[in-house]
C-alpha cells in the first residue's frame, strides 16, 4: 500500500516537474535579441582589444566573477589544507618495487614539455582558446606526472603557498590600477592596446591571465600534493 | 568618498597576505584579520550618510550594466553589510583566545572569506555574481563546520556540503533559465523585462531559485542540515553561521522575489513555511539536552519568525523583521559565544551538567541570562520591540489567515521561554554539578575560584549584552536605517501578481 502511496505521489510530482521543464526546454524561448551577447560581440575588438572574445569575458566584462572563482578554488586548496594538512603526515605507500627505470626516464622527459605547452597555453590566452585556467592546469599536471613517476622534484615548503598569494595579492592589484587610475573602475582596462592579434596586445588582459595561471598552477599543485606530504616536509 | 568595492576588496586582499604571513609567522594572521574587518567596518559606517540619500552604484571593468558586472548598494545591502560586520569584528576578537591551536592562521584566512562571501551577496546587483559570492559563502562555512576534524563534525560538514552543493545547482539552473529567457544577468535589467517570460518559465525559475537558497536560508523542510553543521562548528563559527549567514540568505531571497517572483501565492507559502519552521525549531529544541544544538534548533526557529515577518509584505512587518535580524544577531551570537567557554571549561555539551555554572561563571552567566530574555522578547530589552513590533504589523495586516499564523508565533514564543527557563534553572541552582566542580581555568582549579572566560574573549560578549540593553537607546537611528531598507526593498516591487 505504501509503495503504491509513494508510486502515485512520485509519478504525479514527475509529471509536474516534467511539464515546467517542458515549458522551460522545449517551447521555443521568445524571440528576444540577446542584448548583452550581441553588445559584448560588437565591441569586445575596440574595448578589450583581445582576438579571442571568450577571454575578454572571462577576463574583463566578467572579470569579478573570475576573481571569485578564483576564489572558490583558493578556498577548494584551503579546504584540502586543512582537513588534511596536518592528519597524522600519513605517506602513501609506494609499490614494493617504486617505479622502475623505464618510468621514472619517461617522467623526466615528459614533465618539462607538461611545463612548456601550459606556459604556451597561458600566455597565448587573449589569443588562442585556453589562458590561465586550462594553462595553469596543464602544469599542475606537469607535476603530477613528476609525482606519480616516482622522481621526486623538492618543493622549498611554502613555496606554492608564496605563489598562490602573491598570485592573489597581484590580481587584485592589477584591478585596483584600474580603481585608483583615469578608468576611476576596479579591473578596467588601463594598459595600452597594442596591435590587434599579435602576442603584445588586449593591454592588461594577458597580466591577468597570468596571475591566473600562476595561481591555478600553485593551487592544484600545492592541493595534490597534500596527499603526498611526507615527514620531510613539503616534497613532491 | 570612499567606493564600496573597497568592503569586498579590503577583506579578500587580506586573506591573500594571511596566505603568505601563514607560511612564517601564523600567529600574526588573526590580529591582521581583525585589522582589515575594523577598518571595513568603519568604511562602511562612513558610507552611511551617503546612502542614505541615494544607493550608490559601483562600475567594474569600465562597463555599464547591464553589459558589465555592478555593484548596487543601498540602504537593505548596507544595513546587512554593518550587521555582518559589527558580528564579524566582535566575534574575529573573541577567536583571538578561543582559536588557540596550530591551524589558526588558516582559520583568519577563511573566516574573512565568508565575510566576503556574505558581503558580496548582500552588495552585487548581478545575479550570476550573486551566485559566484553564493559559493565562496557556502564553501568557506562547509570548511569551517570541519575545523574542528572530529567524528562529528566531519559527519556535520559532509551532509551540509552535499545539501548545500544541490542547492546552489538548483541556483544555477534558475539563473540559466532566466538567462536563456532573456539574455540578461542583472538584477535590474531582469526585474524590469521579466513581465516578457511566460508564466511557466518564471514560475520554474522562481521555484528553483527559493529551493535552492532555501537551503543555505535554512527554510523548512530544507534545513536538515542546521543542527547538525552549526552545533558541530567551533562556537565562534557557530555565532556567525546562527548570526548573519542563514539571514543574509534569507533576505537576498526575499529580495529577489520582491524584484522578480511577487507571485501571491509564493508570499503565503512562504509565510506558513515560516510558521511551520518556527513550531518545528521551538519544539524540537525543547527537547534537546547538547547546549549547541539547542541553541541550533532556536536558530531555525528564529529564522522561521523573521521569514514569516518578511513574507506577510507590509512595510511594517518588513521592518519588523530587519529590527528581529538585528536582535537575532546580537543575541544568538552572544548565547554561542558564552556556551563556546562553557564547554571548553566543563568538557561537556549537555545543560544538565551546567548545574550552578552561573556562580563560577558570573559574567557569562548574566550575559546568557540577557540574551535570552531578549531572544524571547522581556521589555526593555530590544528583543521585546523587534518581537513586539512583529505581532502587531501581522495583527494590523488584517487577513485572518495572518491573525492565525500570528498565533501560532505567539505559542513558539511561549515553548521558547519554557526550554530557556529550563537551562536558567540549571544555571542558577545551588548545587553545582560534577562537570561544574572539576573545571578548571588556566589560574587553577579549586571549586571556590572563578572559571571564568578570558578577558578578550568576554569583551566582545559584553558588547553584544549591551546592545541588547543599551540598544533600546539607538532605536530611532536603527529604525531610521531599518525604514530606509525597507524603502530600498519595496522600490522594488513593482506588483504583486494574483
Amino acid at each position: 500500500m505504501r509503495k503504491v502511496v509513494t508510486g502515485l505521489l512520485l509519478a504525479g510530482f514527475l509529471f509536474y516537474v516534467g511539464s515546467l521543464l517542458a515549458g522551460i526546454f522545449l517551447v521555443d524561448a521568445p524571440e528576444q535579441p540577446r542584448i548583452v551577447g550581441s553588445t559584448i560581440l560588437a565591441g569586445a575588438e575596440d574595448e578589450a582589444g583581445a582576438a579571442n572574445t571568450v577571454t575578454s569575458v572571462v577576463v574583463l566584462y566578467r572579470g569579478f566573477d573570475t576573481l571569485g572563482e578564483v576564489t572558490v578554488l583558493f578556498l577548494a586548496a584551503s579546504g584540502i589544507a586543512l582537513l588534511f594538512g596536518h592528519a597524522g603526515k600519513a605517506k602513501i605507500k609506494k609499490g614494493n618495487a617504486g617505479p622502475g627505470f623505464i618510468l621514472r626516464t619517461g617522467g623526466r622527459l615528459l614533465y618539462p614539455f607538461f611545463f612548456l605547452f601550459g606556459l604556451y597555453v597561458i600566455i597565448h590566452g587573449h589569443l588562442s582558446p585556453g589562458g590561465g585556467f586550462p594553462g595553469g592546469v596543464i602544469v599542475a599536471t606537469g607535476f603530477f606526472v613528476a609525482l606519480l613517476t616516482g622522481d621526486r622534484v623538492n618543493i622549498p615548503e611554502g613555496w606554492f603557498a608564496l605563489c598562490e598569494s602573491l598570485a592573489g595579492v597581484g590580481f587584485i592589484g592589477l584591478g585596483l590600477v584600474g580603481l585608483f587610475g583615469e578608468a576611476g573602475s576596479f579591473l578596467a582596462q588601463v594598459f595600452p592596446l597594442g596591435d590587434f592579434g599579435s602576442l603584445v596586445s588586449a593591454g592588461i588582459i594577458p597580466f591577468i591571465y597570468a596571475v591566473i595561471g600562476v595561481k591555478v598552477a600553485a593551487e592544484l599543485s600545492g592541493a595534490v600534493g597534500r596527499f603526498y606530504t611526507s615527514d620531510e616536509g613539503e616534497t613532491l | 568618498m570612499v567606493n564600496p568595492i573597497m568592503l569586498i576588496l579590503i577583506p579578500l586582499l587580506t586573506v591573500f597576505l594571511i596566505n603568505l604571513v601563514n607560511i612564517k609567522w601564523p600567529k600574526f594572521s588573526a590580529g591582521l584579520s581583525f585589522l582589515a574587518i575594523a577598518l571595513t567596518t568603519g568604511m562602511a559606517f562612513t558610507l552611511l550618510p551617503e546612502v542614505m540619500q541615494a544607493p550608490i552604484e559601483v562600475v567594474i571593468a569600465g562597463t555599464k550594466a547591464p553589459i558589465g558586472i555592478n555593484l548596487l548598494i543601498g540602504p537593505l545591502g548596507l544595513m546587512l553589510s554593518l550587521i555582518i560586520l559589527v558580528t564579524s569584528l566582535l566575534v574575529s576578537m573573541y577567536s583571538f583566545s578561543y582559536i588557540s591551536d596550530e591551524r589558526k592562521g588558516m582559520y583568519s584566512g577563511l573566516f574573512l572569506l565568508l565575510i566576503v562571501g556574505s558581503l558580496g551577496m548582500v552588495m552585487t546587483g548581478d545575479i550570476f555574481n550573486l551566485f559566484v559570492f553564493f559559493e565562496i559563502l557556502c564553501i568557506s562555512s562547509y570548511i569551517l563546520v570541519a575545523y574542528q576534524r572530529n567524528e562529528h563534525s566531519l559527519e556535520a560538514s559532509i551532509k551540509y556540503l552535499l545539501l548545500g552543493s544541490i542547492g546552489s545547482l538548483f541556483l544555477l539552473i534558475s539563473i540559466a533559465i532566466l538567462y536563456r529567457g532573456l539574455g540578461t544577468l542583472n538584477i535590474a535589467d531582469i526585474a524590469a523585462r521579466v513581465g516578457e517570460l511566460p508564466p511557466s518559465t518564471r514560475i520554474a525559475a522562481a521555484a528553483f531559485f527559493t529551493i535552492g537558497i532555501g537551503v543555505e536560508a535554512a527554510i523548512f523542510p530544507l534545513n536538515s542540515w542546521l543542527p547538525d553543521a552549526h552545533s558541530s562548528a567551533p562556537s565562534s563559527i557557530s555565532a556567525m553561521l546562527s548570526g548573519f549567514v542563514i539571514e543574509v540568505a534569507l533576505v537576498v531571497l526575499i529580495k529577489i522575489v520582491f524584484s522578480l517572483f511577487a507571485f501571491a501565492a509564493l508570499f503565503w507559502l512562504l509565510a506558513v513555511v515560516g510558521v511551520v519552521s518556527l513550531l518545528i525549531g521551538e519544539f524540537a529544541a525543547y527537547r534537546q539536552e547538547n547546549i549547541k544544538r539547542m541553541l541550533a534548533y532556536s536558530s531555525i526557529g528564529q529564522v522561521g519568525l523573521i521569514l514569516f515577518a518578511l513574507s506577510l509584505g507590509t512595510e511594517a512587518a518588513t521592518r519588523a523583521a530587519f529590527l528581529q535580524i538585528i536582535n537575532h544577531a546580537a543575541a544568538k551570537s552572544a548565547l554561542f559565544l558564552v556556551s563556546g567557554y562553557m564547554i571548553i571549561r566543563t568538557g561537556s555539551y549537555q545543560i544538565a551538567d551546567y548545574r550552578g555554572i552561573a556562580r563560577r561563571m558570573p559574567v557569562s552567566g548574566f550575559v546568557f541570562f540577557l540574551a535570552v530574555l531578549s531572544l524571547v522578547g522581556v521589555p526593555p530589552l530590544f528583543g521585546f520591540f523587534s518581537k513586539f513590533s512583529i505581532v502587531m504589523a501581522a495583527v494590523s495586516s488584517g487577513s485572518t489567515g495572518a491573525t492565525v499564523l500570528t498565533g501560532l508565533v505567539l505559542l513558539g514564543t511561549v515553548v521558547e521561554a519554557a526550554y530557556f527557563i529550563r537551562v536558567l534553572q540549571h544555571f542558577y541552582q545551588r548545587e553545582p554539578a560534577k562537570a561544574v566542580t572539576a573545571a578548571r581555568s588556566e589560574r587553577g582549579a579549586g571549586a571556590e575560584s572563578s572559571i571564568e572566560a578570558p578577558i578578550a574573549a568576554m569583551l566582545p560578549v559584553l558588547a553584544f549584552a549591551l546592545f541588547l540593553t543599551g540598544g533600546v537607546l539607538l532605536l530611532g537611528s536603527i529604525t531610521g536605517l531599518a525604514d530606509a531598507a525597507v524603502q530600498d526593498l519595496f522600490a522594488r516591487l513593482v506588483s504583486v501578481l494574483a
